[in-house]
């Protein structure tokens, strides 16, 4: 019990000022740094945590990498108390994803706050950098065979003592960047966002008292976990799985490229666990994640898919969630496995496995069913980096940051936000074109919304987008590393029925057929690996990947479709494929409506091997389970139900997923342009339908060999 | 002689007049959203009234009127605006439906912790209306591929066959070429020569293609309602005899002639807010003052703008529903606290919060008696004895408050209402205060340098209480605090400003690129203004290499050579230190030049008001109110009757017609010799 709590009126001041304390931080960081990647695309962060690291006010920009600071200063209290100190006006700077970084290339900064001498607090911030080194510009490096082929790690070091920047360690800390300018850029915004923060946060002492301020940190936490626990209580108890997929390298005959995060979620009243153990054994490098990238991506995910409408208090989540993982698998790396790659591989499947968990678990309750979201865009195989050398004769290397134009996930409500990126960082942006054309020898002939892209279903996702661009101003070949993924098969889950959203395309085409991958005949590119170069005459295409549908495709509305389809959504062959719709002939879509009221009936009646469907019921038949099943009680026991037409799946502690009518199709036909990557094969998208009716219950990507999941488990 | 200004808000329009002795004249009139222009006159009837003429002998009299509109702004936010097409480069129609990916930019705060309503704004286009032309011109301004014409003449065509009323073109790197876009607007002529046409390279022409097509879009949605409006207002001015200068208020500040304003409609989208600070410019230009906080208490939000050495602080990105802006705009950062905030008890929190909803002008506070029962900032000041009455005639139902505070906090929060009420108080002046310091000590600006102003109808009330902590120099209350933006509009400078954005270059390097560039732009500016008696102020906008962010700097008048290039160069350090902080410019990072710009600058002469008398105040009467808890009876003067350099002191009220300040204990109101007040902070 917190005994210095202040009165409502002192205690609402607190709270705003901290906040405001901590945003403009991150508005001091983007303005002293000015670097296209803390200004453009915001991929950074800021927070402020209690004395112990707890993070009670966190920055909207990119959640994850601040939502487990703890971590960072946890390691420097245990390890530097006596040597070298901690002491006002200190600032420790790290990118050891061992220690509490998402991969190397983030790089955070913490600085103690003392009030008359005792430590309160701490601020923080985080910012990615371009390059932190390594063999490979920009750091990731799809061959690393440990982490000693990536940029090697600083562990935390004191740069700042007493204010004053220790020259003698920025120059260890920019020497091995090949961008040291745009470094020195985002550390100098650091320090002084940090800064600016900690003497923010001593004036608030110092009005106030600091156990005033300590209290009121400490009170947001508690909050938060109360709140937690109640929507945690509201929700009944079971168990949930999804599983997510990444490759490393070319295909090989027993899948040993193939790694998968598997995700079993628990509930027990108000107790929740998630338990990643088991996930692949890890790989040698570039895709793993260490424990801190676990632990972040796993509570920001936990807040943006549990917690909408509650307080974001990082600092409580580990409080309520237990996260259980076995050292040694691609979510849980152990030293020296690389991890250079993680936030754009295993981070995002350990995103996409607790989305999928979690928002089956929400749809349990009519009043959070709203709140689920179905996936969006995984970091795929667009974007990455380029490097090479720029016009006027320098080393060049940079994201493109186009990777965030993919979809968002549709929710039970509205169609998925189209061409809005991941919601892990929801305050990410892309670079405008005529910015990246300015600082790499490229030119772009489109990014624009890709039709089709998005996941189909009752609600549809966002698009996804295509790019095109070919070298400008430079003689040398540009390097293109991808993060390869979302090629072999989508990674954007669909929920309640809805298709997943579609998958990466990522090429080097000659000069002239940027348009033509889009028709003629199926072919096979080529995957990205570390050889990858856009020379003159070429052109590079990358696809990102649609959000996930929600929601059987069949009962969308009909002139939502025909919407989509004059403002380039979904192309009419999309609308026949993918939802049953036809349209009249003639300029203008306008929809064929009687020809839609026989499609969809044959396509129902083709998911139950041509039986009549059973006829839908007018309310749901028994308690809400998800959004397709009901549970019933009555004569025959607990049984699982269809919530459409009351059919049967069995005894409640059965498989119903077991139980549903199953078309298996392979991945590369999910998506309407006819190329597909090696190693596709193995992947196929399955279609679970309610035997009874044909409505479509659930939608699971998964390899070949690997069982139909038992995504949602009632206890 | 006569100098007018009007400016149009959502619930009133004030019109402010000086005359050539320097007294002024206020009228005030409800706004009229379907004809905005009847509430203009309405407002300009009111000061004829008041002056004892007609109106066409107060218009014939009249040398500048200045307005500020809220047209185009109320356009863009109920979208009602032009039916519109947008032209842009093959391959990258979807600019303004990317939005560069980010769902969050200018999201409502109570948004932020809902990933459902995570979306990007709705643009003012159909995605059918927006079309792609075959063409590309480089980073450098070369052609990569030429205009397909007849591509352009058919995307132009099936625009205007499905019935769009105006066209935007934004093609990519027309900043530093045009050329495509100039040749697509002669198309248009061809086809149709009174259709209105925005060009980027004209409207916005910064790098950066979505901010400048979202500026662009908004210009051309916005063109047909502010142009028509502007005409149609000005005929019926000079049909009542109005024969001076009509200029209109720019978002960058300063006003500008209405030609101008009908050629870019967009810098007239959000010139209220400017207004304030242009009148806080001008306060502090007469009073010797370079360095001011504006602040304007409203209904509905908080606004704080600055003036730094004498000029409007302009560096912050503008937007307006959520569209970024690619133009200069006066920097106004906003909360959404105002009188009209609704405060709350958070039962999971267990606080007490003021807003970010606000009760509104309908049904507005409870104590307006209109039906509304929710608290306010407003019923809280009622409730503590520090408002009666609402701009003179609205008596305000003090028991109405206390029921709603009772009711809806003191209860939850296990206080008195008397608590309650000072706790509203005190939690919404905190916020003001930490948006005020938000915008100077986190970024770099000492308060104690400057003099902070209070405006806006409620502004005085609180400017006692917010400013408190904030180790300000002094508070200035203007005596027309409540028509403050109007008088701004009035007051202003007349400017117009030509830029152009230039292909990044190191500054060294550069005498001969800005040279030429100032002189190719300078004409353009100085003819938009016409007259003899005009000021060139020509700028640079330079950066650090591979920085973003730039910082526009004056160039001295002559021609721009080596010595003026290393003036600029250290002024560009020093400015630079300024902003990010001492010692953070880095040493060995080259100087980019990015950008050119002229302003033409014709100053308004506003005569002085008379001097006030120098007699003692009487309170009018006394009042019952609460400080800190403590219930005292204080003396209440009118604001006319204090005579220059006579000091009231707190616990005490000073009423004008529009506003009352509130003097807090152990504060003291001095009248200063412009008819403005000064108001002395206790000092803690």
């Amino acid at each position: 019990m917190i005994t210095d709590l202040p009165d409502p009126i002192t205690l609402e001041i607190i709270r705003h000022r901290l906040d405001g304390i901590n945003d403009e931080a991150a508005i001091m960081l983007r303005r002293v740094s000015g670097s296209q990647i803390a200004v453009e695309a915001n991929d950074l962060n800021t927070a402020i945590t209690t004395a112990d690291g707890t993070v009670v006010a966190c920055g909207k920009y990119v959640l994850c990498q601040v939502a487990s600071l703890n971590l960072v200063t946890r390691d420097v209290l245990d390890n530097y108390r006596e040597n070298p100190g901690i002491a006002a006006g200190d600032q420790f700077l790290t990118n050891d994803p061992y220690v509490g970084t998402l991969h190397q290339p983030d790089v955070v900064l913490i600085a103690p706050v003392f009030h008359q001498g005792t430590l309160i607090g701490w601020c923080g911030s985080t910012v990615h950098q371009s390059d932190v080194g390594g063999g490979t510009a920009g750091g990731l490096s799809l061959d690393s065979q440990s982490i000693f082929d990536e940029p090697l790690p600083m562990p935390p070091i004191r740069i700042v003592e007493g204010d004053r920047i220790r020259r003698d360690i920025e120059r260890d800390y920019l020497a091995r960047s090949r961008t040291p300018q745009l470094n020195a850029l985002d550390l100098a915004g650091q320090i002084a966002a940090n800064r600016a923060a900690v003497q923010a946060v001593q004036a608030l002492c110092v009005r106030y008292g600091a156990a005033a301020v300590v209290a009121a940190m400490d009170h947001l936490v508690d909050v938060a976990e109360v709140q937690l626990r109640e929507r945690l209580r509201a929700l009944p108890d079971g168990s949930w799985r999804q599983v997510s997929y990444l490759q490393r390298g070319r295909p090989t005959a027993d899948d040993a490229d193939v790694y998968a995060v598997r995700l079993t979620v628990s509930k027990t009243g108000d107790e929740l666990e998630l338990d990643f153990s088991a996930s692949s054994p890890q790989a040698p490098g570039g895709i793993n994640a260490a424990l801190p990238a676990l632990v972040n991506f796993s509570i920001a995910s936990v807040l943006i898919y549990l917690c909408a409408d509650l307080l974001w208090v990082p600092g409580a989540v580990p409080r309520v969630v237990r996260i259980v993982s076995r050292e040694g698998t691609v979510a849980h790396a152990r030293w020296p496995a690389g991890v250079a790659m993680s936030t754009a591989t295993s981070c995002q499947a350990i995103r996409s496995v607790v989305n999928g968990c979690l928002s089956r678990m929400l749809e349990s309750s009519a009043e959070h069913a709203d709140r689920t979201m179905a996936g969006c865009q995984s970091s795929g195989a667009g974007g990455g980096v380029f490097a090479g050398t720029s016009r006027t004769g320098e080393p060049f290397s940079s994201m493109t940051l186009d990777e965030l134009t993919g979809g968002g996930g549709a929710t039970a409500v509205v169609d998925g936000a189209d061409s809005s990126g991941s919601t892990t960082s929801p305050g990410a942006a892309c670079a405008n074109v005529e910015v990246n054309e300015s600082y790499l020898p490229v030119l772009y002939l489109e990014r624009r919304e890709l039709a089709d892209s998005a996941g189909p279903g009752r609600r549809r996702g966002g698009s996804g987008c295509s790019i095109v661009l070919r070298p400008h101003g430079t003689a040398d070949p540009i390097q293109v590393v991808s993060f390869a993924q979302g090629l072999q098969h989508p990674s954007a889950i669909g929920l309640a029925g809805g298709d997943p959203g579609r998958q990466s395309v990522f090429a080097v085409l000659p000069a002239g057929s940027e348009q033509a991958w889009q028709s003629g005949p199926v072919r096979e590119l080529p995957l990205p690996d570390a050889k990858v170069r856009l020379a003159a005459g070429e052109v590079h295409l990358a696809v990102t990947q649609g959000g996930g549908g929600y929601g059987d495709p069949l009962d969308r509305n009909p002139d939502d479709v025909v919407a989509d389809v004059v403002a380039g959504h979904v192309s009419r062959a999309g609308a026949a494929r993918d939802y049953g719709v036809l349209l009249l002939d003639g300029p203008h879509p306008a929809l064929d409506e009687a020809a839609t009221t026989t499609t969809r009936a044959q396509l129902r009646q083709d998911r139950i091997g041509g039986r009549a469907p059973a006829p839908a019921l007018s309310q749901r038949p028994g308690r809400r389970w998800t959004t397709t099943l009901d549970l019933t009680s009555g004569v025959a026991g607990d049984r699982i139900v269809c919530a459409r037409c009351g059919g049967d799946l069995g005894a409640a502690d059965g498989d119903p997923y077991s139980r549903m009518a199953l078309q298996e199709v392979p991945t590369s036909g999910v998506a309407p342009w006819p190329v597909r990557f090696p190693g596709s094969e193995r992947f196929v998208v399955r279609r679970l339908h309610c035997p009874h009716c044909g409505v479509r219950m659930d939608v699971q990507v998964a390899l070949r060999t690997d069982p139909v999941v038992r995504a949602a488990e009632p206890r | 002689m006569r100098l007018i200004g009007v400016d149009t808000g959502g619930t009133f329009t004030d019109a402010v007049a000086v005359d050539g002795h320097g007294t002024v004249t206020v009228g005030k009139a409800l706004s009229t959203p379907g004809r905005v222009e009847d509430g203009v006159f309405a407002a300009i009837a009111g000061i004829a009234e008041r002056t004892g003429v007609t109106m066409a002998q107060l218009l014939s009299d009249t040398d500048v009127l200045a307005h500020g509109t809220t047209v185009g702004l109320n356009a863009v936010l109920t979208r009602t605006g032009a039916r519109l097409g947008l032209l842009t480069t093959a391959g990258f129609e979807s600019t303004l439906a990317i939005a560069k990916a980010n769902k969050l930019y200018e999201l409502a705060d109570t948004d932020l912790h809902s990933p459902t309503r995570w979306r990007k704004p709705e643009a003012p286009v159909r995605r059918s209306d927006i079309a792609g032309v075959p063409e590309r011109i480089d980073v450098t301004g070369s052609v990569v591929t030429p205009l397909d014409e007849a591509a352009a003449r058919s995307a132009i065509r099936g625009l205007l066959e499905s019935g769009v009323e105006a066209l935007a073109v934004c093609l990519l790197w027309s900043p530093v070429n045009p050329l495509h876009e100039q040749r697509i607007r002669e198309l248009v002529a061809e086809v149709s020569p009174d259709t209105h046409v925005s060009l980027s390279s004209e409207v916005a022409p910064r790098i950066g293609e979505y901010e400048r097509t979202c500026t662009t879009v908004l210009d051309a949605y916005t063109a047909p309602l502010v142009t028509s409006y502007l005409r149609r207002l000005e005929d019926r001015l000079r049909e009542h005899g109005f024969r001076g200068d009509f200029v209109v208020m720019r978002m960058a500040g300063g006003v500008q002639p209405v030609a101008a304003a009908l050629r870019v409609p967009v810098q007239t989208l959000r010139s209220g807010p400017a207004g304030g600070v242009s009148a806080c410019q001008r306060l502090g230009r007469l009073s010797g003052r370079s360095d001011l906080i504006a602040t304007d208490v409203g209904g509905t939000s908080f606004d704080v703008g600055l003036v730094i050495g004498g000029e409007p602080y302009s560096a912050g990105t503008p937007s307006i529903d959520r569209l970024p802006l690619a133009v200069p705009a006066v920097d106004i950062p906003s909360i959404g606290t105002g009188g009209g905030s609704i405060a709350w008890y958070d039962p999971a929190l267990r606080t007490l919060r003021v807003g970010p909803h606000s009760a509104g002008a309908a049904p507005g506070p409870a104590c307006y008696g209109l039906g509304g029962d929710r608290p306010t900032l407003t019923d809280a000041a009622v409730v503590l004895g520090y408002l009666q009455h609402l701009g003179g005639s609205l008596e305000l139902d003090r028991d109405a408050a206390g029921r709603a505070i009772t009711e809806h906090l003191a209860g939850p929060l296990g206080l008195d209402v008397i608590a309650a009420a000072e706790g509203i108080l005190t939690v919404a002046s905190a916020q003001m205060r930490d948006l005020v310091r938000r915008t100077t000590i986190q970024r770099g600006h000492d308060p104690s340098d400057f003099a902070l102003v209070a405006y806006g109808g409620a502004g005085p009330q609180y400017v006692g209480r917010y400013a408190q902590d904030l180790g300000v120099r002094e508070v200035l209350i203007p005596g027309l605090a409540a028509e403050f933006s109007a008088f701004g509009a009035m007051s202003s400078d007349l400017r117009v400003s030509v830029e152009r954005d230039l292909r990044p270059c190191w500054l060294r390097d550069a005498a001969g690129l800005i040279g030429s560039n100032l002189d190719e732009i300078t004409p353009a500016a100085r003819q938009q203004l016409g007259g003899d008696d005009v000021l060139v102020q020509r700028s640079a906008g330079l950066r650090f290499y591979r920085q973003l962010n730039r910082i526009d700097l004056p160039i001295p008048a002559g021609d721009v050579d080596d010595a003026a290039l290393a003036d600029l160069a250290e002024r560009f350090l020093q400015r630079y230190e300024e902003l990010v902080g001492p010692g953070s410019a880095p040493a060995d990072t080259p100087i980019e030049v990015v950008a050119v710009g002229v302003e033409a600058v014709r100053p308004v002469v506003v005569p002085r008001r008379p001097p006030l008398p120098t007699a003692a105040a009487v309170p009018v009467r006394r009042q019952h109110a609460w400080f800190a808890g403590s219930e005292i009876d204080c003396p209440v003067y009118r604001w006319d009757d204090i005579g220059t350099d006579h000091r009231i002191a707190g616990p005490s009220f000073v009423e004008s017609e529009q506003t009352t300040v509130v003097v807090y204990p152990g504060q003291s109101l001095r009248m200063l010799p412009g008819g403005d007040a000064g108001l002395t902070l206790e000092h803690t």
